[in-house]
């Protein structure tokens, strides 16, 4: 738009009425893609944890109208109580260990040296793997009597005899968490490394000249700039986690005796292994519900900072 | 190895060699760094180690491969190209697409002050929340009416159900502290929000894109789910889909299973590699000035 | 919110394809909401029948497909074959039936029938004159829902004791018959990291198939567990594993896992099955090995052990035509002659009883198998579509027996209370 011999106001109100169209024709392809993609799928798995449906209804199409019997069905369930408990578990000593370790690489690798690019690229090995390949490799390296790390372990002498990583319901869990921070370690190194390099060089140069170095500078500088990606890469990890069966399933199958079932791995079992989608919907809803809490307290603090600007 | 952007300041970011960037020190982080990636990738070894073992399994495992059975690598390379070639084919493009679709999205709901524009955040967020057979099942049919069925193209549609939503919280969190000052310069030298979108935001942001973009490609390349239910296997089959020729339903070749996989992880480990080049340091820094 | 006028890059090129997928979302919805719509859509070339199974390892693959080909051209039709990795296979025909595109000929794994058929979804055989005479009453059994068989199997396997020879030669054991003599053969074959006996005690329906064999020959039954029959089933495992004759491990263990082990020279005995002769044969050609029937409480009990193995359906796709055309492909693929062809090439026994008699004489590796599937029961014979909420209570009641040290009388009283 160049500028034309009109008065300033309909210069104004022309850009700005043009501007509109374009501003909203950014979002259009990604509201269009969303729209069609996401939006028969959301509201299925809505309204499908309250109809009774079973494999006959994926033939018939005939589901009747349940109400609440599938939550409240889902909540009686004796393994209800201990499958959340685990999902909490799970999802907060995960994300607290993915992050930590996942920042604390980060920041080694803010300073460049021979080959941190080619070491960064293979961080990511881990997700190039197929989970089934990755959870068969992590049973054997966890087997009790013949895995390398219970051997590696009792040859260093920390432990006198073979822990039953997988087979004991009290260390399950921990191998599974383990195995899940694993996993998102890389995930987290790559964009918190990406976050660190668009803070600019400069600044810490000038927090050096008023004293601020180390952790002074982390807190300081470093954190306040990092904070848009911080947040979403903890809300992210939030969201991913919850939802994580793959892992679970391929690891201990949900037990042993149900000492790693989550709510995740329920629903897959509700639905494809009791045939019972209803219920599996149900919970699945319960999960976004508990992500949709994350979800607005994110948002919340977002807008804040929003209208507080920088 | 910070590459820098097309900026006169570059020249000043060359680190002082001061003692906190001695060659000895920066020696000593290279060993730090390979002893670090060396733990975390033992998994790995793990796996190439077991795929050279005769029976494919690690039960009778030394530390060190000294016996390699390559027969798994032989029968990898035989039946897996063309699925190699596909999944490459489909992760790029999911990547590509994610990235179109939801950049000027992400740059909108972080810059604009749109209408809507949290709802359309919300919208992203539950998108992520969905399970993914749920997403599957409903694309089924759609793609059984329309044809997409065994096409490239319906895959990378289907693929990038991962990445958009997720490229756009990413892209819009960086994009969140990007200076408006420039863009309202340029504004004032009579350049349109899509001109300045194109010339001045997207190389500035080039960090963002570049993460956003790998992990786009890694949520398709290993995505196993829209491949199993919008193919039928007679055509088009990506790699996680071509490792069940191996895997059957009582006993497994693992040793062909792994080599599958690690012959299929150097292509796309090439491509990280490349990519993360170009995550330049400070990139917006000194743009404003 | 959405603007026509676009000047992002990509979105007019976008939006033309877009709109044609818009198209397809009144279409979704209104899929959805209807029930059974006009009929099928098979594959539209009349002469082309389409079939799914899992059969994706190259042995049981070829085997398959040739089969079904000289059977088809015999026909006169040509055979479309989808293969779709084992445990999805379920979901797939989920998804076929309700977008009414379920296959010509279809393969469902035994204990899956049921609830594929309860569905609605299979067809009857007797609508198109199957013969089934000569298949052994509990094959059947596997395949039948209310009264009617919908499902056929060419071949079954089950699951028997292979044992290594020089170990036990070595130790001076004959191979165990009765209970008791399990128990002391896998204590005596304990050894440094050589554990006596293998099996796979994993929280999955895999687990309850290991344990039926045990629970069956000490006269347990699935109508009802809280019997001391069932409880002394699980009382066998707890004691062998608290022996250390069994690794703590088997609750994580699959069928697989296990028969690693017993290749590995980890495990003297292993409870597994006869699709894994040909591995043992190439990845250790110097192990002899050989099996005998599971063992019994007491001598001269029965040794019952499960019925596994794949059934083939005839979908209801509304296509009389292709459905009648399909039976007779079926009716030929399952004709004795191929039984034995498949049962060869894939270790697996045919389910024709002058066919497995044949059979045994001319593979005496497989002849325990025959003996032990002559014996064997179908695991949805009794309980129908209710099979796996009793195999899901098994394998959780058994699980705490043996990772929390339950009492077995308590774990299977709180499993058949759970059923209800």
């Amino acid at each position: 738009m160049t500028a034309q011999t009109t008065t300033p106001a309909t210069v104004r109100r022309r850009r700005a009425h043009g501007s509109a169209l374009v501003r909203y024709g950014f979002i259009a392809p990604a509201v269009l893609y969303l729209a069609l993609f996401f939006g028969y799928p959301i509201v299925k798995n809505f309204t499908m944890s309250f109809q009774e449906y079973t494999s006959a209804t994926f033939f018939t199409g005939e589901a009747s109208f349940a109400g609440l019997d599938n939550y409240l069905a889902v909540l009686a369930d004796p393994v209800f109580s201990k499958a959340m408990v685990n999902t909490v578990i799970f999802t907060v000593v995960s994300i607290a260990g993915q992050f930590v370790i996942g920042m604390a690489l980060a920041l080694f690798f803010r300073r460049s040296f021979p080959l941190s690019g080619f070491l960064r690229s293979m961080l990511l090995l881990p997700w190039l793997l197929p989970m089934i390949v990755s959870a068969a490799v992590w049973r054997w390296i966890l087997e009790q009597d013949s895995g390398i790390l219970n051997q590696a372990l009792s040859t260093i002498g920390l432990i006198s005899s073979p822990i039953p990583w997988l087979s004991s319901s009290d260390t399950a869990l921990i191998a599974v968490v383990m195995v899940n921070i694993w996993l998102g370690i890389p995930f987290n190194v790559v964009l918190l490394y990406s976050g660190l390099q668009s803070i600019p060089e400069e600044l810490y140069e000038a927090g050096e000249i008023d004293g601020a170095t180390g952790w002074a500078a982390f807190r300081h500088l470093t954190l306040p700039l990092l904070r848009p990606v911080v947040s979403v890469v903890l809300l992210l990890g939030v969201i991913y986690t919850i939802k994580v069966i793959d892992l679970i399933l391929g690891l201990t199958g949900g037990g042993p005796a149900n000492a790693t079932q989550t709510i995740a791995t329920r629903s897959y079992e509700m639905s494809f292994i009791e045939f019972d989608f209803g219920q599996g919907a149900a919970l699945g809803n319960i999960l976004i519900l508990i992500a949709l809490l994350f979800s607005v307290i994110y948002l919340r603090a977002n807008a804040r900072s929003m209208k507080e600007g920088r | 190895m910070t590459t820098a952007t097309a900026s006169p300041l570059a020249a000043r970011r060359r680190p002082p060699l001061t003692s906190r960037n001695s060659p000895a020190r920066r020696g000593m982080r290279t060993a730090l760094g390979i002893l670090f990636v060396a733990l975390m990738l033992f998994p790995v070894y793990w796996m190439v180690n077991a795929s050279l073992a005769p029976g494919g399994n690690s039960l009778n495992t030394q530390l060190l491969p000294l016996n390699p059975d390559v027969s798994g690598y032989a029968r990898a390379i035989a039946d897996q190209g063309g699925n190699l070639i596909t999944s490459l084919i489909v992760a790029v493009g999911a990547a590509v697409l994610s990235l179109v679709i939801a950049t000027p999205c992400a740059y909108a709901l972080a810059q604009f002050p749109i209408r809507g524009s949290s709802t359309v955040l919300f919208v992203v967020l539950i998108a992520q929340m969905i399970p993914g057979i749920v997403i599957a099942n409903a694309l089924y049919t759609a793609y059984n009416s329309l044809g997409l069925l065994n096409t490239i193209l319906g895959l990378v549609l289907a693929d990038a159900t991962a990445g958009i939503p997720f490229s756009i919280l990413i892209i819009r969190a960086f994009m969140e502290s990007f200076p408006k000052e420039i863009v309202e310069a340029a504004h004032i030298d009579g350049c349109g929000h899509v001109r300045a979108f194109w010339s001045i935001v997207l190389p500035v942001s080039i960090n963002s894109l570049i993460t956003a973009g790998i992990f786009s490609f890694l949520f398709a390349w290993s995505d196993f789910l829209m491949a199993l239910t919008l193919t039928t296997g007679q055509t088009i089959r990506p790699v996680t889909l071509g490792l069940y020729t191996y895997i059957g339903t009582n006993d497994t070749d693992w040793s062909s299973v792994m080599a599958t996989a690690v012959i299929a992880s150097v292509p796309a480990v090439l491509l990280m590699i490349i990519a993360q080049k170009y995550i330049a340091a400070g990139a917006t820094g000194g743009a404003v000035k | 919110m959405m603007s026509t006028h676009t000047s992002a890059p990509a979105g007019p090129v976008l939006r033309r394809r877009s709109l044609g997928a818009l198209a397809a979302v009144p279409g979704l919805l209104s899929l959805a909401a209807c029930g059974s719509s006009d009929g099928g859509s098979t594959s539209g070339d009349p002469s082309t029948l389409r079939v799914v199974d899992y059969y994706n390892t190259p042995a049981d693959d070829k085997v398959i497909q040739e089969t079904l080909e000289s059977v088809g051209a015999e026909v006169g039709v040509t055979i479309s074959r989808e293969k779709v990795p084992g445990d999805q296979l379920i979901q797939k025909v989920l998804q076929m039936s309700s977008s009414k595109t379920l296959p010509d000929i279809l393969m469902l794994d035994n204990p899956d029938l049921q609830e594929i058929a309860s569905s609605g979804a299979l067809a009857p055989l007797d609508d198109f004159g199957f013969d089934t005479s000569g298949i052994s009453p509990e094959i059947l059994a596997a395949g039948t829902y209310e009264g009617k068989v919908y499902g056929i199997a060419p071949t079954v396997n089950t699951i028997a004791l292979f044992f290594n020879t020089a170990m036990l030669e070595e130790a001076a054991i004959e191979p165990p018959t009765t209970w008791e003599e399990l128990t002391a053969a896998a204590k005596a074959l304990t050894h440094d990291d050589v554990y006596g006996l293998a099996f796979s005690a994993i929280a999955t329906y895999e687990g309850t198939w290991q344990f039926l064999p045990f629970m069956w020959s000490n006269g347990g039954d699935e109508t009802d567990l809280a019997t001391p029959e069932v409880a002394g089933a699980a009382q066998l495992w707890a004691d062998l594993v608290a022996d250390g004759s069994a690794s703590k491990s088997v609750v994580n263990w699959g069928q697989g896992d296990a028969m690693d082990q017993f290749k590995a020279e980890k495990a003297a005995m292993v409870v597994n099955g006869p699709w894994n002769i040909t591995g043992l044969q190439e990845d250790a050609p110097d192990l002899d090995w050989d099996v005998v029937i599971i063992p019994v409480p007491a001598a001269g009990d029965d040794s019952v052990a499960p019925l596994g193995g794949e059934v083939w359906t005839i979908p209801q796709t509304g296509d009389e035509e292709k459905q009648k055309k399909a039976a007779e492909v079926l009716q030929k693929f399952v004709s004795a002659e191929n039984q034995l062809v498949m049962g060869a090439a894939r270790n697996t026994i045919p389910s024709d009883i002058e066919a497995a008699t044949t059979f045994a004489e001319e593979h005496p590796e497989l002849a325990t198998f025959v003996e032990q599937v002559s014996t064997a029961r179908s695991r949805t014979g009794k309980l129908g579509t209710e099979w796996p909420a009793t195999a899901k209570a098994i394998y959780t009641a058994f699980q705490q027996v043996l990772v929390d040290g339950t009492d077995p009388e308590t774990a299977f009283a709180d499993a058949a209370a759970s059923l209800g």
